[in-house]
């Protein structure tokens, strides 16, 4: 299953809007309630204090002065209110005419104290209650101006007996009024919820429209405007990055192509020549009846070239190799002194009689961590490449050294008529220098890209450098103890 | 007709000279840039095949130079450059035709004929002097309803005298346009291929068709 960016964030706005909503919800019910019912308790409880005013204690007699018709609310046929007094052995006291002859629910509490409580009203309606357990005022005959003289005589003092005093009230007004702020508070929630959707919908499409955008615009990427960059202008700062990682990676794929199709063109380009030469020379051949010497003259042509062909060919897939690293290294301890005798021995014979002198300087001792072969075709072709362009009379001469975890190996041959600007090129693929150019050799241009190339499969390096007419090559080799 | 191949691809080299020789052109032949401008501008070409990619001196910069010099020889492109722009770009220095490798090369003998026919403003590759036609993509001859077998040094003599037919023709100018620049021999070898094509061109009653002008030259047909 695929996340949607769209849905995730969708999803979260909603979530947490409808959590805070619901918190928010609940504090604020909470405290509106508090606040009502608090309300609601304040009303019951002055009512119960002005009937406990109005009961007042005298010897042995105890009297409400309460008067039902001063709050009609007790008397009311239609949804009355109750009340309930009690004397301290529980005989009632008093009650309100609305109870009839039913009762109140009596609960324990404090004695001074309102205590509240829900209850079911004697009519069944839900209702509420308050309980107060006082002390009536104690009245006395000798009131007033003998109050003192009372005190020195120290009567005794009356204890006043403790009275129970419930009075309850319906909650209809109060439930209806919470009820509607649970509709009000879940109605609001809810629209908020949808609106939040709605909204974040909207916002979310509009913040990945960027991306829908550069979606398209990557879709009309084809093979051959790779060059076209992806504009971060116009592009929000979080897709910058992106943006420039994706033009990186354009840039290099664009690379890639450009360096495949100059191969493509270079290797089409380097193909047709010589099928040119073989094409005209078979049809100037065949244009007329000939001795048998032409036929065979032109066989012997058609046929070197289709060698010097396979050798650029051979010489073209070990390249592809190397550069697409496909060849696999076997790296031992090579004597660099064996494989520089064996790959000049073709050369020598040839050298000899051309009057060039060659001498090679190169350490007997001198080892190098390579592969045997690679290190070969590298040898092979940049001593064929001396063995060819150093002028008559001449000089070739090799040296090497051990530096520091790596081998040295220069190679110089003088007859060099390339200028410096021209030597920066020699690894350049089918480059041949003018003297080269009307070379029939087999090398075709390839000889030191290979040279290059294999030099960095075996974790070398080499450089030419052309000074006063002198070509002179120096390489790097790993040394055998290097890893 | 006088040819310079500038080819640096010995093979290519070798195969187009013989076959342009074969088909009786004077062919002179280099891979070096450098000395095909020196032969360019140093003898009067009918024809240069040159190749683009040359050491030391490429192909475009000799064209620019004859052009330049307001050297009129004619000049087709023979290379492996197969783009439009390369095209253009080898038409637009000046070249008179281009033509990609690999090439047929009886194309390419066909391109360089008529371009050869171009040098002296001729259109027809049939070529008509009183009673003699020349054929010159066959390089067969007829005077009348009898064909003539020539030589090909003959032949060529011949031709050239016929796409200049009237004028008076110098002995350097048969020299320099029929034979190869290290042709042996000297320009007496004109006068010698000359006695050869009348004798061969004769018939009795008919009036000759090769005139010496004394102290100048020959001239082909026409005048008195």
């Amino acid at each position: 299953m695929r996340t949607s960016l769209r849905q995730r964030l969708l999803g979260w706005t909603i979530g947490g809007t409808a959590l805070l909503l619901a918190v928010f919800a609940v504090v604020v019910y909470a405290a509106i309630e508090r606040a009502l019912v608090g309300g609601f308790d304040d009303g019951l409880a002055a009512t119960a204090w002005a009937i406990a005013a109005s009961v007042k204690e005298e010897p042995g007699e105890i009297e409400v002065e309460f008067d039902e018709r001063e709050m009609p609310e007790f008397r009311s046929p239609d949804r009355p209110a109750y009340f309930e007094l009690w004397r301290e052995d529980g005989r009632i006291l008093q009650r309100s005419s609305s109870l009839a002859e039913s009762g109140l629910d009596r609960r324990e509490s404090a004695v001074g104290a309102a205590a509240f409580y829900p209850l079911a009203l004697p009519d069944g309606r839900p209702g509420r209650a308050v309980i107060l357990r006082f002390r009536p005022r104690v009245e006395n005959e000798q009131e007033g101006e003998d109050e003192r003289e009372d005190e020195s005589a120290a009567a005794p003092l009356v204890v006043p007996q403790l009275i129970t005093l419930v009075v309850a009230r319906e909650t209809a007004g109060l439930d209806r009024s919470l009820a509607m702020l649970r509709w009000l508070l879940a109605g609001a929630g809810g629209g908020t919820i949808l609106l939040t959707l709605l909204v974040a919908s909207l916002v979310v499409r509009r913040g990945l429209r960027p991306l829908d955008a550069l979606a398209a615009r990557i879709a009309g990427i084809r093979e051959d405007n790779l060059s076209a960059a992806l504009p971060e202008a116009g592009m929000p700062a979080e897709m910058a990055p992106v943006i420039r990682r994706l033009n990186e990676l354009l840039a290099r794929l664009e690379e890639a192509f450009q360096r495949e199709r100059a191969l493509t063109a270079d290797v089409a380009h380097e193909l047709r020549t010589p099928l040119a030469g073989m094409r005209s020379t078979m049809e100037v051949a065949l244009s007329r009846a000939r001795a048998a010497g032409d036929y065979q003259q032109a066989l012997r042509d058609c046929l070197s070239i289709v060698c010097q062909t396979q050798a650029m060919a051979d010489n073209l897939l070990t390249l592809a190799r190397l550069e697409g690293g496909q060849t696999v290294l076997r790296v031992q301890d090579v004597r660099l002194a064996e494989v520089v005798e064996v790959c000049w021995r073709p050369h020598a014979p040839a050298v000899r009689a051309r009057g060039i002198a060659y001498e090679n300087r190169l350490p007997g001792d001198l080892d190098v961590g390579a592969d045997r072969d690679i290190l070969a075709m590298v040898l092979s072709n940049l001593l064929a490449n001396a063995a060819e362009h150093t002028d008559d009379g001449g000089r070739i001469e090799i040296d090497g050294r051990s530096a520091g975890g790596t081998a040295e190996l220069a190679i110089s041959n003088t007859g060099c008529r390339l200028t410096p600007e021209e030597a920066a090129h020699v690894f350049d693929r089918f480059w041949r220098g003018d003297a080269a150019r009307a070379d029939t050799g087999a090398h075709g241009g390839l000889g030191l890209t290979l040279v290059e190339r294999g030099v960095a499969a075996l974790g070398g390096s080499v450089a030419v450098r052309v000074d006063g007419g002198v070509f002179a090559v120096r390489l790097t080799l790993p040394s055998p103890s290097a890893p | 007709m006088r040819v310079l191949l500038v080819e640096d691809y010995p093979p290519l080299q070798k195969a187009v000279a013989k076959g342009l020789r074969e088909a009786g052109f004077a062919v002179d032949v280099t891979g070096d840039g450098e000395e095909g401008l020196w032969y360019a501008t140093t003898n009067p070409y009918d024809v240069v095949v040159l190749d683009l990619m040359l050491p030391k001196v490429d192909g475009l910069t000799i064209l620019r130079r004859l052009r330049a010099d307001g050297r009129p020889c004619h000049v087709l492109i023979l290379t492996a450059k197969d783009t439009v722009a390369d095209r253009v770009r080898g038409l637009d220095f000046g070249a008179d035709d281009y033509l990609v490798k690999p090439f047929a090369f009886e194309e390419l003998l066909a391109r360089v004929r008529a371009l050869a026919r171009r040098a002296y403003c001729a259109k027809n590759p049939a070529l008509r002097v009183q009673d003699l036609r020349i054929e010159t993509p066959t390089q067969r001859v007829w005077r009348g309803k009898e064909e003539v077998h020539l030589t090909p040094r003959e032949y060529v003599l011949l031709e050239y005298l016929a796409m200049r037919a009237g004028e008076v023709v110098r002995r350097m100018d048969i020299w320099e346009h029929v034979y190869e620049f290290n042709a042996e021999a000297d320009s007496n070898v004109v006068d010698v291929y000359i006695g050869y094509l009348r004798r061969k061109l004769r018939r009795p009653g008919k009036p000759p068709l090769i005139h010496t002008v004394r102290g100048r030259g020959y001239r082909l047909g026409g005048g008195e």
